[in-house]
């Protein structure tokens, strides 16, 4: 009888492991690898197009391309964009089916829901034509058949069309997908902001923002939404990041002009007055940049490195201004000259033409060095701040200025002559008391000019009279004020003399003097015994 | 109510409680059934019932079609409510009742049961095996996943190395020379018709046999019966509740996956069949696939006849027995080498 | 055979027997739930998405255009207060409903159901008005909200 009784326990025991092994059951949830997603529903006319399209194999793979969009899921078909009257500059007829339709979808097309995006990139410097009005000087160089599928290609975002919109969307927002991955990857601007006069994908690419993309980017959904006023999604900027989308104080836009301060691009630099109307000064351009900055960044950083890069830009104005004078100086000596047609000069007396070195060292010095140096310093280029950018400049105006003394400018040969480093500073300086990344203590003990006892002063007025003609803000006057009553912490000469700083520049002195000691020998004392070969 | 009933049903009530009374409820069971090793049988009999009902629930929501088998079985394991439950249920069950019948048939063999009279009752257990293997192998089939598909396309292709008749019956089973929407649809039909129904025949055959000469005893035990009810009722309730629990808990830990779907055109780098079919699998790598489909053949005619086998090899009582302990035990060690080695090299 | 002799039930076998008992018929209970359960459809949250279906200048005041959602007709009307978009789908038995422009209602053939341009009955058998979808106005565009199908052949 035991036995039933122990029975009777297990059938207790085993009915409640049962009944929790069943609890467990009912709250176990199993891993989907399905989710519910949008389906697309072909409508009639749509289904028309793509059956002819795939008999007679025209840009099928168009097709499927539009099947991956956003527009095919909400029914956005063919004749939604490529509709046309009869009369309209690109209506055409479908040969096998005597469809009307569009061959050219304009942004007029696309504002006809896209309308605010439209907008803000018909009121923004992509869609300028500054290309077109101040191109006359170059066009001579490039013949129209170089232009089409040259500068043309890329310039086309400004189109104005025979309706009267202006750009092209799918420069960005490659069609048919309208993929907002392939509108944000960084090539996609780099298919025009690359190359001698604005590596701006390579200057990204150096940069640690564009690393951290190319190191991580492959795992982010690239196509987040930047509408909702929320926080960026993603640890590192790309292009459109900085210059496009919102944040949770920003608002996205298609108004590249719309965060810039500076017109770093120009011949000279200025504070940007594009738009002021709408768009408001350049402080204000400038606060919305650093809105976005401020999503990664702190403010003190954000402020010292843009400040910076603004003096970078100030400095570009006063090199500029030699470049300039040794040009008019040698233009009006007559020993270069400016190209006529029909008894007028032709070209604008700052580009003058190609024929001769000094002409040329003036424009490389803005289109193509002084842009780098510039934009290096805005977006972390260092090598194009520094080796493609004033290293370039400098040896240009040393080139000029040599040519000038072989051709017979007295001051140029005197300065040819000069032997003391301040010749190559013949112009004022701009410059802020340490850097945005922190104190380096040694680093102030290099430039010449800082063995000028009123270096800083100079610097000082200089940098005032900035402020005071409204190039700089108030605050990065102050910002600028705040390291310079405090020079001897922001230099790191404070430091300098501190015992361990002492110690570990003792350290890498000495190791140098061994590394120079084993150079002598190894390489400049070594003498060969075989004799050279000249003639037998 | 009663007397309702018994209008519509004449039958003599007070017969027919008699006759309950005596099969069921007090069937005398020998007293060594009282250790939990040797009534093993039970258990694939209580696994078989569960197979069939997970089996009819599943049937439910699967569709037999290359296009869909995939699908709905993943609609079933992710989108169904306890639909991974279901299936985690009828997936180890499977394996369960695999492990279990060859519990019982290791004790049916140590204990030597199969001998005279109950011959016949062996080979037909070694049938049921070799069924519910069958159908453990089309169910595999039926989930079309990359693994399943190609374990249904290289076991079947076995059939062709079956002299004379080969490439028939692999084209009647396939329904075609390639595994296509026939052969999903005739695994479908064997899996949820003809073998359920065979297996269903077969045990109660096994059964009847079982009852008509009462339960084998083995020696050494002290002689006496039990009845069934209340102490053997009770210990299935156990089993039932432990297997329940067992299961659903390996449902949870280790839910059936879905795996890739089938694809025709690819085959993945490592097929492997369930792990049962392993010592086959692995054998056949190693020798030709002719001789060893013969040898596997001759070692599965030599199981099945075994009882007739073993009075011939060895006259004496106690010969016998030794004969039977080494036959059993060089077989198992094999099978579970063979296994081993298999699931360790891959 | 051994004969199991009847013990005189005391209290604690009678606890002992209820509460074995009776946890085993909540374990079986319980797994017939769960069975019972897996026939039942578990609900989906499931997300919409917009779907373009006219222009509001495409269709003039009072008029009816009719497209194809999903395999099914759908009816987009321009109301003096909007515009509506309805399944074409009886509310009846299933059938498919026509727009009559000149008699300005929807007749269902089947057993002669009416809807007036605003999908209430007016007349036949139709229990209801017809399904409408929910309508947006982005300016010029006419979406409804369309949910999101799973790849597939399940809702």
């Amino acid at each position: 009888m035991e036995q039933i009784k122990i029975q009777q326990w297990l059938i207790g025991i085993f009915s409640v492991l049962l009944i929790v092994t069943l609890m467990i059951v009912a709250t176990f949830e199993v891993k989907k690898t399905m989710k519910y997603a949008a389906e697309i529903d072909v409508d009639k006319s749509t289904a028309q197009c793509i059956n002819c399209h795939e008999i007679e194999h025209i840009a099928v793979t168009q097709i499927a391309a539009w099947e991956k969009s956003e527009h095919a899921v909400m029914g956005i078909g063919c004749l939604e964009c490529h509709s046309a009257e009869a009369d309209d500059f690109d209506a055409q007829r479908c040969p096998e089916s005597d469809v009307l339709i569009a061959r050219h979808p304009t942004p007029k097309d696309c504002a006809e829901c896209h309308e605010d995006q439209v907008n803000e990139f018909a009121n923004s410097k992509h869609a300028h034509q500054f290309w077109l009005l101040k191109n006359a000087d170059r066009s001579i160089l490039e013949m129209p058949i170089g232009t089409k599928h040259g500068c043309e290609q890329c310039h086309n975002i400004t189109t104005i069309w025979p309706d009267g919109s202006v750009g092209e969307c799918d420069v960005c927002h490659a069609k048919h997908s309208f993929s907002m991955e392939v509108a944000r990857q960084p090539e996609t601007c780099g298919e025009c902001h690359m190359g001698p006069d604005h590596p701006h994908i390579e200057i990204y690419n150096e940069s640690k923002h564009g690393n951290i993309f190319k190191a991580l980017g492959g795992d982010w959904d690239m196509g987040y939404n930047t509408t909702k006023n929320e926080p960026i999604p993603i640890e590192a900027p790309v292009c459109v990041t900085c210059h496009m989308d919102g944040n949770e104080k920003q608002p996205m836009t298609h108004n590249v002009s719309a965060r810039l301060a500076t017109e770093s691009q120009a011949t000279w630099s200025y504070r940007t007055v594009w738009d002021e109307e709408n768009l408001g000064s350049w402080e204000v351009k400038r606060d919305r940049m650093e809105s976005i900055c401020m999503s990664c960044h702190a403010p003190d950083f954000v402020e010292t490195y843009l400040l910076t890069a603004d003096l970078v830009n100030l400095q570009y104005n006063e090199m500029r201004r030699t470049f300039v004078y040794w040009t008019k100086k040698l233009t009006a000596a007559g020993i270069i000259d400016r190209l006529e047609a029909d008894g007028k000069f032709f070209s604008n007396p700052v580009l003058n033409g190609w024929d001769e070195v000094p002409e040329k060292m003036m424009y490389y010095s803005w289109h193509h060095e002084g842009r780098r140096f510039r934009h290096g310093a805005e977006m972390m280029g260092a090598d194009f701040t520094q080796w493609h950018g004033i290293w370039e400049l400098q040896h240009n105006l040393v080139e000029m200025i040599t040519w000038a003394a072989e051709h017979g400018d007295k001051e140029a040969h005197k300065w040819v002559n000069n032997n003391h480093p301040s010749k190559f500073v013949p112009f004022a300086l701009y410059d802020i008391p340490g850097n945005a990344w922190g104190i380096s203590t040694m680093v102030n003990t290099t430039p010449f000019v800082y063995s000028y006892e009123d270096y800083w002063d100079r610097v000082k007025s200089n940098v005032e009279t900035a402020y005071n003609n409204g190039v700089l803000s108030e605050d990065q006057w102050e910002l600028w004020m705040k390291r310079y009553e405090n020079l001897d912490h922001y230099l790191g000469v404070k430091y300098k003399d501190n015992p361990e700083v002492k110690e570990a520049w003792n350290m890498y002195k000495e190791r140098d003097a061994i590394d120079t000691k084993a150079f002598i020998k190894e390489a400049v004392n070594l003498k060969l015994p075989g004799k050279p070969f000249g003639a037998k | 109510m009663k007397i309702w009933i018994k209008e519509r049903f004449p039958i003599d009530y007070a017969k027919f409680i008699e006759i309950t009374e005596k099969i069921f409820i007090k069937e005398p069971i020998p007293l060594h059934m009282k250790k939990w090793v040797l009534a093993m049988g039970t258990t694939p009999f209580i696994l078989f019932p569960i197979q069939i009902l997970t089996g009819i629930l599943l049937a439910f929501y699967f569709i037999p079609s290359p296009e869909m088998a995939h699908e709905s079985v993943r609609y079933i394991t992710e989108e169904v409510r306890l639909g991974f439950w279901v299936r985690g249920f009828h997936h180890w069950g499977a394996n369960l009742m695999i492990i279990s019948i060859f519990l019982h048939m290791m004790r049916v063999f140590f204990t030597q049961s199969f001998r005279k009279p109950r011959e016949l009752n062996w080979i037909l257990g070694f049938t049921l095996l070799g069924l519910v293997m069958t159908i453990s192998f089309t169910g595999y089939s039926l989930t079309y996943s990359q693994v399943s598909y190609w374990a249904t396309t290289v076991g079947t292709n076995m059939m062709a190395e079956m002299p004379l008749i080969g490439n028939f019956l692999l084209e009647l089973l396939r329904g075609g020379p390639d595994v296509t929407a026939n052969t999903l649809t005739r695994f479908y039909t064997l899996h949820v018709w003809l073998l359920p129904l065979a297996i269903t025949l077969l045990i109660v055959l096994h059964i009847l046999i079982l009852r008509l000469h009462g339960v084998s005893e083995p020696e050494g035990f002290k002689k006496g019966y039990y009845a069934f009810y209340p102490s053997h009722f009770h210990k299935i309730i156990i089993v039932t509740l432990f297997l329940l629990s067992f299961i659903s808990l390996l449902s949870v830990a280790l839910p059936p996956g879905i795996g890739e779907p089938a694809d025709p055109l690819t085959t993945p780098l490592h097929i492997k069949p369930e792990w049962y079919f392993f010592p086959i699998f692995l054998f056949l790598k190693w020798v030709p696939l002719n001789i060893g489909l013969l040898i596997i053949g001759l070692a599965i005619m030599g199981i099945v006849f075994w009882p007739f086998l073993e009075p011939l090899l060895a006259k004496k009582e106690k010969h016998r027995t030794i004969l039977n302990f080494i036959i059993g035990a060089v077989t198992i060690i094999t099978l579970i080498t063979f296994t081993l080695i298999q699931t360790y090299t891959h | 055979m051994e004969k199991e002799q009847p013990e005189q039930s005391n209290r604690r076998d009678f606890l002992l027997r209820f509460g074995a008992f009776g946890a085993l018929i909540l374990a079986f209970g319980g797994f017939a739930r769960h069975l019972l359960v897996y026939f039942t459809p578990k609900k989906q949250v499931v997300k919409t998405h917009k779907y373009l279906v006219a222009k509001v200048d495409e269709i003039p005041l009072g008029k009816a255009k009719e497209i194809t959602i999903h395999g099914k007709p759908v009816f987009v009307v321009h109301l003096e207060n909007g515009f509506k978009v309805f399944s074409g789908v009886c509310t009846h038995l299933g059938c498919i409903v026509k727009w009559e422009e000149n008699n300005d209602r929807f007749y269902c053939p089947c057993h002669k159901g009416i809807f007036d341009r605003t999908g209430q009955v007016v007349g036949g058998p139709p229990p209801r008005a017809l399904d409408e979808f929910k309508v947006a106005i982005d300016k010029n565009l006419v979406f409804i909200e369309v949910t999101d199908k799973m790849k597939g052949p399940w809702t």
